[in-house]
């Protein structure tokens, strides 16, 4: 075993491109998510308003959509066809249209119409944008609604009961500042580590058989398949963790993202998805008799799972024959531990089947060992 | 002529060298085939309908019944039961039975009545936005039919306005562009294709240099598959023959797939063709000079498969370019798919036409001179380089 092990860290050592997948690749990224996203949501959506009334209710309306923190008001189009316009070139993803004749409408109890236009192309502004211009909608009809109420001769306070009846005050558990990047960067990157972990196991493996130095390596184990696989693998293990836990240090610690848990239900989570890669990839480069084809193999799954793991579309609503591939990835449970300990919080007994499952991971090697051996007694590489 | 003939030569070379290379051409051709079809397939039931939500009743009246029964009617909420307290519903969450709670108050009814204020609370579960957005749209909606059904109620028996107003005094209108039906399918994939298309040609274009390395050290720095022409013709010819592979591609990926599964597709093929053209052609260069990080066969997959997410996140499909600080934009600024695709979503979905989106546009062309000129003189030093080590190495051992 420490003869496998020295042998993995002479391997790792030897050539550059393992430190910079391991070490600085990782950071960097954990550098660029958190850096792009620090601001958490992305508001000040650029969009426009488009007056063709120009009285001072339209006036009232545009200083309040200003006054909004969601968007900004970056252009005034002068008409609804150049507001399209700029919406179809990418200048604003949305705009508020009022309409001539609004405020007399408006006044005189004839119903004019407030339309707004959001671009859902690119969901986030779209999104934002939306929300934006509805509650200026609302809130300027309401308005209007209570001063014709207070000036019919009802009590103020019983005016704004009457135009709002119902109040749903909602409760955003574990994020009530709806910060993006909590979930972004969170699956993101540990996605990320998936995928390199997957990637430099199987490098790492190949590289013997390509090398033809693969009987080398198995004698440093006299022999024993099992043995020199752990030995090469665990100095990477040790790599990745370090790194892992790190760029959880930096969301958890320096960035202060929702951690509702003890601290080690997050690092065991990582070490275990580490390792549940490293075995879920090491299975792959057994059995695939192809150093490119089981590369590729595990590029098309650690990308795939950016997807299949549901990190934007919940799994529970894909086609069932979509869905199950979900449950054969590891950063899945990774996922799910993320939500259920450190963003609700929760008793980590809720949990215990995502553990167990990161852990059967671990048993995958050992289906292959076999055909490993007799690979690397005989090392062919083919292209 | 000999220059021409040059470029013909070296796309002769290449091709022969991509269509015998099996690895190459899965990335050349079952990536861009595939791919598209696997995330539509994952993407494809496109919204969040029935999120499964549990209520915590204290009302127990036929006001809050029926409250309930309009959640339930509504295409996001699908209430699965009623807890007995907080506790009970928490033990529901907790279990993911279900993903949000609703919580009448015991008094709900009597406020109702009195035409008094009402408040609801509501817990969400907050691990997916896109589950959250849809509750919000979903609330919202009940929230505005709701006060509309009892504002009207309360005008016309209170006595206050009597003239013309039912309801509200404004209407408001919403309109969505692009994507009106608000799925996801339809708003991630015509973005991933454009990154499809080039993630792919990367790979292939960079195997293809990994490999040629792996053969010079096989060969003491000779490579006997290399094409030895000017530094021009040889980076013009490569691109040649990358193009003629992707062109047709292009057309399936994005002409074909969209009425495959439904997807939005109104914008006009002699609108995005062009565009993909400069595309395609902006990452053949950046294929070109990419080659210099790949050293060996396979590890063009070690560099560039992580590129993708890091892409993904620059072309600003999920996180708004508007918002990038100044640095982040001009990295995002020098990747040909960040502007293909922000122009090509807006020619697909919401129907620009080229002049719309000229500045990507003419910003792809200068990518495309900057790669050029980037790949033909890395071509130029590295053969440079190498001719003379070879030099030196068959100097050396004819002595």
């Amino acid at each position: 075993m420490i003869a496998s092990f020295k042998r993995g860290m002479a391997q790792l050592a030897s050539r550059k491109i393992y430190i910079f997948m391991m070490v600085i690749v990782p950071i960097g990224c954990a550098f660029f998510f958190l850096n792009l996203m620090h601001e958490g949501l992305p508001l000040k959506v650029p969009v426009g308003i488009v007056d063709l009334d120009h009285s001072s209710l339209s006036r009232r309306i545009t200083r309040s959509l200003n006054a909004t923190e969601l968007i900004d008001l970056s252009s005034a189009p002068e008409s609804f066809n150049e507001a399209m316009g700029q919406v179809r070139s990418g200048e604003i993803y949305g705009f508020f249209y009022i309409p001539a004749d609004f405020q007399e409408k408006a006044l005189s109890g004839r119903t004019p119409t407030l339309a707004f236009y959001s671009n859902m192309s690119i969901f986030v502004p779209g999104t934002l944008s939306f929300k934006g211009f509805k509650t200026i909608a609302v809130s300027t009809s309401g308005a209007i609604v209570k001063t014709t109420l207070v000036s019919a001769g009802a009590d103020e306070t019983l005016a704004g009961e009457m135009l709002q009846p119902i109040v749903i005050s909602d409760h955003p558990l574990g994020n009530p500042w709806l910060n993006y990047s909590y979930y972004l960067s969170q699956s993101f990157l540990a996605g990320v580590m998936g995928l390199l972990v997957m990637l430099l196991t199987v490098f790492s493996i190949w590289q013997e058989i390509k090398q033809g130095t693969s009987p080398e390596w198995l004698a440093t184990a006299k022999g024993n398949m099992a043995v020199a696989l752990a030995g090469k693998l665990l100095p990477q293990t040790i790599i990745f963790s370090a790194v892992g836990i790190f760029i959880q240090s930096l969301m958890f610690g320096y960035l202060h993202f929702p951690l509702n848990c003890n601290p080690l239900h997050m690092i065991t989570a990582m070490v275990l998805l580490v390792t549940a890669s490293q075995a879920w990839a090491a299975l792959i480069a057994e059995t695939v008799p192809n150093f490119r084809l089981a590369l590729s193999i595990v590029s098309l799954t650690g990308i795939l799972c950016f997807s299949i793991a549901g990190f934007s579309f919940p799994v529970d609503k894909m086609y069932g024959g979509v869905a199950i591939f979900s449950y054969i990835v590891p950063i899945r449970y990774y996922f799910l531990i993320y939500i259920d300990q450190a963003l609700n919080g929760i008793p980590i007994y809720y949990s215990r089947m995502y553990y167990l499952a990161l852990f059967c991971f671990l048993l995958l090697p050992v289906l292959g060992l076999k055909a490993l051996k007799k690979q690397c007694l005989n090392p062919v590489y083919q292209r | 002529m000999k220059w021409l003939k040059d470029i013909f030569k070296a796309w002769r070379r290449e091709t022969y060298l991509v269509f015998t290379d099996i690895g190459v051409l899965i990335f050349f051709f079952t990536l861009p085939l595939i791919y598209p079809i696997v995330y539509t397939l994952i993407y494809n039931p496109e919204i969040i309908t029935d999120i499964t939500t549990v209520v915590v009743d204290n009302s127990r009246t036929a006001e809050s019944r029926e409250l309930v029964r309009q959640l339930d009617a509504t295409q996001s909420i699908k209430i699965v039961g009623y807890a007995a307290n907080m506790t009970e519903a928490r033990t529901a969450f907790n279990e993911k039975k279900c993903y949000g709670v609703v919580e009448i108050p015991a008094d709900y009814a009597r406020k109702i009545g009195r035409g008094e204020q009402v408040v609801l609370d509501f817990y969400s579960d907050m691990s997916l936005l896109l589950r959250y957005r849809q509750y919000l749209f979903a609330l919202t909606n009940v929230q505005m039919e709701k006060i509309t059904e009892l504002t009207a109620q309360k005008l016309s028996t209170g006595g206050l306005v009597t003239s013309g107003i039912s309801g509200l005094p404004v209407d408001t209108q919403s309109n969505f562009l692009g994507d009106p039906t608000q799925g996801f399918a339809s708003f991630i994939m015509p973005g991933l294709v454009v990154l499809i298309l080039q993630q792919s040609m990367m790979l292939g274009i960079t195997m293809i240099a990994g490999t040629a390395s792996d053969r010079r050290r096989r060969n003491r720095g000779r490579d006997p598959y290399e094409y030895q022409g000017g530094s021009v013709a040889v980076v013009l010819g490569k691109a040649l023959c990358y193009m003629m592979i992707y062109l047709p591609l292009s057309y399936y990926i994005l002409t074909v797939i969209p009425h495959m599964f439904s997807l939005p597709h109104i914008g006009h093929f002699r609108d995005y063709m062009p565009l993909i053209f400069v595309v395609l052609l902006s990452t053949a260069f950046m294929g070109q000079t990419f080659q210099i990080f790949v050293r060996e066969r396979e590890s063009s997959l070690l560099v560039i498969v992580f590129t993708s997410v890091i892409f993904l996140f620059l072309s600003g499909l999920t996180w708004p370019r508007y918002a990038f600080n100044k640095f982040w934009l001009m990295v995002s600024d020098l990747i040909p798919a960040t502007w293909g695709v922000e122009a090509f979503v807006r020619i697909n979905s919401n129907g620009a036409d080229l002049s719309d989106v000229g500045h990507y546009y003419w910003g792809l062309w200068a990518l495309t001179g900057l790669y050029f000129i980037t790949a033909v003189l890395l071509r130029h030093f590295t053969v440079k380089a190498r001719r003379k080590a070879l030099a030196q190495t068959s100097a050396a051992t004819a002595e």
